[in-house]
């Protein structure tokens, strides 16, 4: 059956079914969807996906819209190396963490990314031009995301809230990497590959606060996940300085 | 041993009540008084997993010195870790859907039910209590969202417009199960599932909290999904479990809407 993943960069969202793809060893056929350019409003790929978001996972006739469930998907309908623990209790801290990453950490973390990043790259578009793109957008969630993100509508009390989040974030993951090798414990899981999608950056975004000093095994966690082949391959797929930010996570020549 | 710590059986406090009947697993109750704040009164563990509850409050499980927290998660555990009658879809597809509608739900109506039924059920009990003492609880509640959560229902946050939105929001949530319920009679494929239990415990007070939305004339098939729950042997105990009689009137805050508005 054939296997068509609608993506744009490795990061985020669509990184997540990306690299727990290629850890699985499935190819897939890749679909570049330009994310700043709206090109998951646009009517071709709402054929696929009516609420408009990316990814999309095209197995066969199964079409696949959540990201995260489709990671679960990934190891559970394809031959290859288990990406998911045996033991019950791994298995449910990888879901919590999962969770955690996708709802408490991602929401903060990508409020500070498209303010700084997301709404200037679209930002000096006509506003009429905006007014539509924004109208396309089928998810009444999506249309006030993109709304603050194109006219910058973000208050400095949400963003500093977001930067709280954050470092809480990078706190409590240094904690749980102290006590566990994983993050669903012994085993690396499509838990660490949903941290490191969401959090590769860390280093570069709170240079402060995630550090080699500050946070070491969050480090080296970060750096033994992008010395997987896998990783490689995923993230030299990205076409925009956003993905090649990932490159910050080489190790020192001397080390 | 398995311990389950939960309050009234309604919303994410059913759900393991019920997957736990239906497995006929043998568990020791550990229940708590959630509108007395009870729960904070006793710390489980400090393991972040248990502490930062990502659904605000909830059951916690312990199953041989493992803290299980999150209601859907919890769900996920007993049918994978417990013998008995399968509650998990037979296919690979069936399961995504089951894991879809699992976090599709969580983040709607794992918020929004818990504003309504909060606001109609647990903010008279609150504000009918002496005030020194209940700060004096809350402001011991850590993490700091977790203590927001419940100040919000004393501090006027929710106004009639905000809980309008809220009616307003539920409409989509709402509307996908119904959808969802014409490609079959359960929300992940032909059998009865985790997703099944999952829903019922969020759905079955919406008749209560707004009428006009979930009734059976507006969402027919969702009605019926509720009885045919309801009608189970494993529910009917669960259900049995109240201390009040009433459990659909006990609600405690639930998920963060949305951050972005």
């Amino acid at each position: 059956m054939s296997v068509h993943l609608y993506h744009w960069e490795p990061n985020a969202n669509s990184g997540k079914p990306m690299l727990a793809l290629a850890e699985k060893g499935v190819e897939f056929e890749s679909h570049y969807i330009d994310l700043l350019k709206f090109d998951q409003h646009q009517p071709d790929y709402l054929k696929i996906n009516p609420d408009g978001t990316i990814p999309a996972l095209v197995h066969g006739d199964r079409v696949l819209t959540e990201s995260t469930p489709m990671m679960e998907y990934t190891d559970d309908a394809f031959e290859g190396p288990p990406l998911r623990p045996t033991d019950p209790v791994e298995r449910w801290r990888m879901r919590w963490w999962m969770r955690f990453f996708d709802s408490y950490f991602a929401p903060s973390a990508s409020m500070i990314g498209w303010s700084i990043f997301v709404g200037p790259a679209v930002r000096q578009r006509p506003k009429e031009e905006l007014e539509a793109a924004i109208a396309r957008i089928p998810l009444e969630s999506r249309r006030i995301a993109w709304r603050k993100a194109m006219f910058n509508e973000f208050s400095e009390a949400e963003l500093a809230e977001s930067r709280r989040r954050v470092l809480f974030c990078i706190n409590i993951l240094e904690e749980h990497l102290t006590r566990h090798e994983w993050i669903a414990g012994t085993t690396y899981s499509l838990g660490d590959m949903n941290g490191f999608n969401l959090g590769y950056a860390m280093p570069l975004s709170q240079p402060d606060y995630c550090n080699d000093t500050k946070t070491p095994r969050t480090m080296e966690w970060l750096r033994r996940i992008y010395e997987r082949p896998a990783a490689k391959k995923i993230w030299a797929l990205g076409r925009t300085a956003m993905a090649q930010r990932v490159k910050f996570l080489e190790r020192p020549a001397h080390a | 041993m398995l311990e389950l710590y939960h309050s009234e059986p309604n919303t994410f406090f059913l759900k393991p009540l019920i997957a736990l009947h239906e497995k006929q697993a043998r568990f020791e109750s550990r229940w708590f008084d959630a509108d007395n704040l009870e729960h904070f009164t006793a710390r489980f563990s400090d393991a972040a997993e248990a502490n930062l509850h990502l659904e605000r409050e909830g059951p916690l499980l312990r199953h041989a010195g493992t803290l299980i927290s999150n209601s859907f998660f919890m769900l996920e555990y007993i049918a994978e870790a417990l013998p008995g009658e399968s509650l998990l879809p037979d296919s690979a597809y069936d399961r995504y859907r089951m894991h879809a509608s699992g976090q599709f739900l969580g983040a709607h109506l794992g918020s929004l039910v818990p504003i309504l039924g909060c606001v109609k059920y647990l903010a008279p009990r609150l504000a009918a209590m002496d005030r020194a003492r209940l700060d004096a609880c809350l402001e011991q509640v850590a993490p700091q969202e977790r203590r927001q959560n419940w100040l919000a229902l004393l501090d006027g946050t929710y106004t009639p417009q905000i809980l309008e939105t809220a009616r307003e929001r539920l409409k989509f949530p709402v509307a996908r199960v119904e959808s969802q319920l014409t490609i079959g009679p359960w929300l992940a494929g032909p059998r009865y599932s985790i997703a099944d239990i999952d829903a019922f415990a969020m759905l079955r007070v919406l008749p209560d909290l707004t009428p006009s939305l979930v009734n059976p004339q507006a969402t027919p098939r969702i009605c019926d999904f509720l009885a045919r729950i309801e009608a189970r042997a494993a529910v009917r105990a669960a259900l049995a479990t109240s201390r009040s009689g009433k459990p659909a009137q006990h609600f405690v805050p639930g998920v963060e809407p949305s951050r972005w508005g």
